[in-house]
């Protein structure tokens, strides 16, 4: 709780400033540019939520600014739009024209993305500079401020708008960020897989976050066309982007504060080249800081030597430059290079970042407490099992280019039972889960859940439709807390509509959704490491993690792939436990398992597997002695050869 | 008469479509072995192009001028890899995307500030006359163009396949840490993908800047159009950047002929969005499967 409130306070003091600033100092210079940095602020937020948020390098944000202010501009030009209208008309054009390209881009990953993003942003700028009809071309469009409900807004009228603007955008990206949706996001970074087959769309997360990023980013083009009242498609292209990258890059990733303090730099920067003394100060600091963090971290080797040095010679460099180069306008793009070049190098979480750190070690605060956990019976009801099918495989293929990982497999798995898949390594067992569980499409063959078909190649819809599973090779959302990771998967609790999130006003229902993953996490035994990072989680901590996870999806299916694999054998034990009483609360379980002694404690019924086909299944002791999984485990002896010589030919020597 | 004007156009459109597949080659060489392209090349090759001007300026001959300006070309291949690049590959982070940005930005006010703003011609050892091939007239420094490219590119395919260094390259882009393992440094691989790269970067500034001129802003105009073939054709897909290379120029030529030279890169733009959510991996690259 005092944790919040000094949150809180450092926010309302902050507009508090912002506020009143304007009222203490009558310079029109000033005000100018308090009113940018209030629109690059929300600029900086929406970029922040693919840059930093998705992790992907964004470089077509500044042309949603860009449309956006023309959208505003010939909104007021052309139609006569009030401020109100066009300033929603610029952020539809970012909202729609972000998920038009997001679609297509949002497919790509790291430099495919990046090269998307980078061809919209040229291809916006032709766009804009070529429909002279519309935007005036390379002259330019001018437009008049239009009154707000009436009232002429002077300079200083404006500005407050704006700083109310990006109040309000701050609240609702908290409180949309700290909610499950930003959670979402945050995990599908980690693990896009595990999203999906946790039964939240990774692609329609990413879509809508960048749509939000894109809005933002229109909505800033608004503000910017009535501060400016000058358009220019010029003002629009790269050197812009890079500028704006910088901004939230140095300000800090994933922080709306990191957002507001990289919008400053970028709004301050003009004045830092033009004044040869403040330059040559900020640039002396910059050195001296470099200095000293790099002689630290290399002697107490917690930098490389190149993370400690690069920074040196980059600052150095500038020192060196400013006082040879006669104009430091001139070297103004090779001035924030090096600048940026030293921050991503050495300081890669920004400057926020930095100071949040420091900022935690001076304000010792505890977390707020966890609640309660809820009542197991809650969080997973008991279903009585009554032994109907539950999943049923009719001859199922999925081949890989000539391999026939799976050929013609059919097997029905009971409801209420733990059904053993079992085989040696390559005899297709991952492969059946993995094409049931929808990462897979199969090559041919029907899969049906309690009758009706399972939807075929999509982990998301599989998910959704009761299957959970967990992974042999983990993937865990490795940055998120071992609670959060149960409650981005947690099913059935999140239905406040997104106003009311966006609001702020759904803080009863996370609560709850937190007594319930803290009853999952004490059922595997992990209540007291629910603040543990996941990466820092112990090996078979993070095992039975994930069965949590998976189970926080209340399936009807839950598939387990290797869960003994590498565990020390008290905890072996410990799982064997734990699947039954999942087991008993009526949970019907696939297993795939190389410990026999596994299998044979939990399993009512088990399929062996060999070349993509079945060759046994019965109970765990039938099929131990079955001649056919001897040979498949052991393989053949003299005697089967000379028994099965009638109908066989002899084998080459 | 109209038919042939739309030879010319596409003819003239393709072999410079040609440059732009060699600085696509140039994004293969090093994606191969790191996974990691340099979205400062458009600077390289800029920078390449003054540097070689230079050296004709101070007197050097042309034909000690190529390799000069290769050297050079692959020495700023090398700092970007080392700058640029090695910290984020051991960090395995995508940070190299921002980091060659802003070594691109630096070069780029460099040549601002060493060279000046302005455009400058780029002599051409070859006489201005052309040659007629079906009625299309083509200009000995095209016939160059085409020549050099094919000529470097199918020279570093010698010798990736013929020589011991080729071979190690080979199999560091295919599997780095088996490389490793067998003795391979992965790392002085990868610097020599950039040092050749930035090579290819310098002579395809050698080569283009008699028809465009050297200026600071031929770079941003090139690495434009490099990604879009290097993208479109595939990051794997050896010489298929050539054919998308010259289909690319061939299609800018004739939109910017036929809607306006404003709109020259706009189809080419799009097709680049468009290929990139209908096939990721490019029209001759290798789809991968997604495993757990």
């Amino acid at each position: 709780m005092k944790r919040l409130l000094l949150i809180r306070g450092a926010e309302l003091a902050l507009f508090a400033l912002l506020a009143t600033v304007p009222l203490l100092v009558a310079n029109a210079y000033a005000l100018a540019l308090l009113t940018l940095l209030a629109i690059y602020g929300i600029l900086l937020i929406g970029l922040d939520v693919t840059v930093g948020y998705l992790g992907q390098i964004n470089l077509g944000h500044v042309a949603f600014l860009g449309l956006g202010a023309y959208a505003a501009g010939i909104g007021v030009t052309r139609f006569g739009l009030g401020m109100p209208s066009a300033l929603a008309a610029a952020t539809a054009v970012g909202l729609v024209l972000g998920s038009l390209l997001a679609l297509p881009a949002l497919r790509l990953e790291g430099p495919q993305f990046a090269l998307a993003t980078l061809s919209f942003t040229a291809l916006s700028f032709t766009f804009l500079n070529e429909m002279e009809g519309l935007t005036g071309g390379a002259q330019g469009l001018s437009l008049t401020r239009p009154p707000l409900f009436g009232h002429d807004l002077s300079p200083q009228g404006f500005y407050w708008l704006c700083t109310v603007l990006l109040a309000c955008v701050w609240m609702i990206m908290r409180n949309l960020l700290s909610s499950q949706w930003g959670r979402a996001i945050e995990a599908l970074r980690d693990s896009p897989i595990a999203t999906d087959a946790m039964g939240v769309g990774v692609y329609r997360h990413k879509v809508a976050a960048f749509a939000l990023g894109s809005a933002l980013g229109g909505l800033a083009g608004g503000l910017y066309a009535f501060n400016f009242q000058y358009l220019q498609p010029q003002s629009f292209v790269y050197d812009l982007m890079v500028i704006l990258l910088m901004g939230v890059v140095l300000g800090g990733r994933k922080s709306l504060w990191g957002a507001f303090v990289g919008a400053s730099i970028v709004v301050l920067l003009p004045n830092l080249l033009s004044n040869r003394l403040i330059f040559q100060a900020v640039s002396g600091l910059g050195l001296l800081m470099a200095l000293v963090s790099g002689i630290r971290g290399l002697l107490r080797k917690t930098t490389r030597p190149f993370q400690a040095l690069a920074p040196i010679v980059s600052m150095g460099l500038l020192v060196g430059g400013g006082l040879l180069v006669a104009n430091t306008e001139d070297w103004r793009k090779g001035i924030f290079a090096l600048m940026l070049f030293s921050v991503v190098v050495g300081l890669p979480e920004g400057l926020m970042g930095f100071a949040a750190r420091f900022l935690v070690r001076l304000f010792r605060v505890a977390p707020a407490p966890l609640p309660a956990p809820s009542s197991l019976d809650e969080v997973l009801p008991s279903r009585p099992a009554d032994g109907s099918t539950l999943l049923e495989l009719i001859d199922l293929k999925r081949h890989f280019g000539g391999v026939k990982a799976v050929d013609g497999l059919s097997m029905t798995v009971r409801s209420g039972q733990i059904h053993g898949l079992i085989g040696p390594n390559g005899s297709g067992k991952s492969t059946v889960v993995n094409v049931i569980s929808g990462l897979y499409p199969p090559s041919s063959g029907r899969m049906l859940l309690r009758g009706k078909p399972l939807p075929l190649g999509s982990l998301y819809r599989a998910a959704r439709s009761g299957v959970a599973r967990t992974f042999q090779n983990l993937q865990l959302f490795s940055e998120l807390t071992a609670i959060e990771n149960v409650l981005v998967a947690l099913n059935g609790v999140y239905r406040s509509p997104l106003p009311l999130v966006l609001l702020g006003m759904a803080r009863a229902e996370e609560r709850h959704a937190r007594a319930d993953a803290l009853a999952l996490l004490e059922l595997m035994g992990l209540k007291d490491q629910a603040r543990t990072k996941a990466k820092d989680l112990t090996y078979g901590a993070q095992r039975f993690l994930e069965i949590a996870r998976a189970l926080a999806r209340r399936p009807d299916l839950l598939i387990l792939d290797e869960p003994a694999a590498g565990l020390a054998h008290p905890d072996v034990l410990q799982l064997i436990e734990t699947i039954r009483r999942v087991h008993q609360r009526g949970i019907s379980i696939i297993l795939i398992e190389h410990h026999m002694d596994v299998v044979s404690e939990l399993c009512t019924v088990v399929t062996v597997l060999d070349g993509g086909r079945v060759i046994a299944e019965g109970s765990p002791e039938d099929v131990k002695r079955h001649p056919k999984v001897v040979e498949a485990y052991l393989g053949q002896t003299d005697r089967d050869r000379e028994a099965a010589a009638p109908d066989a030919p002899p084998l080459p020597a | 008469m109209n038919l042939q004007i739309i030879g010319q156009m596409a003819v003239s459109g393709a072999l410079m479509g040609m440059v732009y597949a060699l600085i696509a080659y140039g994004f293969q060489l090093t994606y191969a072995t790191s996974k990691s392209i340099n979205f400062g090349q458009g600077e390289l090759v800029m920078v390449s192009a003054f540097f070689s001007l230079t050296l004709l300026d101070l007197g050097v001959p042309f034909w000690l001028m190529v390799p000069g300006g290769l050297v050079f070309g692959a020495l700023l291949g090398l700092l970007v890899e080392r700058a640029g690049v090695r910290l984020a590959l051991e960090e395995k982070s995508e940070g190299w995307v921002l980091l060659t940005i802003i070594i691109g930005l630096f070069f780029f006010s460099a040549a601002e500030n060493i060279w000046g703003r302005d455009d400058r011609p780029f002599p051409s050892p070859f006489s201005p006359d052309s040659v007629q091939v079906f009625g299309v007239d083509i200009t000995r420094q095209e016939i160059a163009v085409a020549v050099g490219v094919l000529a470097i590119m199918g020279l570093i395919e010698i010798f990736k396949r013929r020589t011991l260094l080729g071979k190690a390259f080979e199999a560091v882009s295919a599997d780095r840490d088996a490389a490793e393992l067998m003795g391979i440094s992965a790392t002085r691989t990868v610097m020599l993908s950039y040092a050749l790269s930035g090579g290819v970067a310098a002579v395809a500034g050698i080569l283009v800047s008699p028809i465009t001129t050297v200026g600071p802003t031929m770079a941003s105009a090139l690495i434009l159009k490099a990604f879009s073939v290097a993208v479109v054709a595939g990051l794997d897909s050896g010489f298929g950047v050539v054919l998308i290379g010259m289909a690319l120029g061939a299609l800018e030529s004739l939109a910017s002929f036929y809607i306006g030279s404003g709109w020259r890169e706009a189809p080419g733009l799009m097709l680049l969005i468009l290929a990139l959510a209908v096939r990721p991996t490019g029209v001759f690259g290798k789809a991968g499967i997604r495993k757990v």
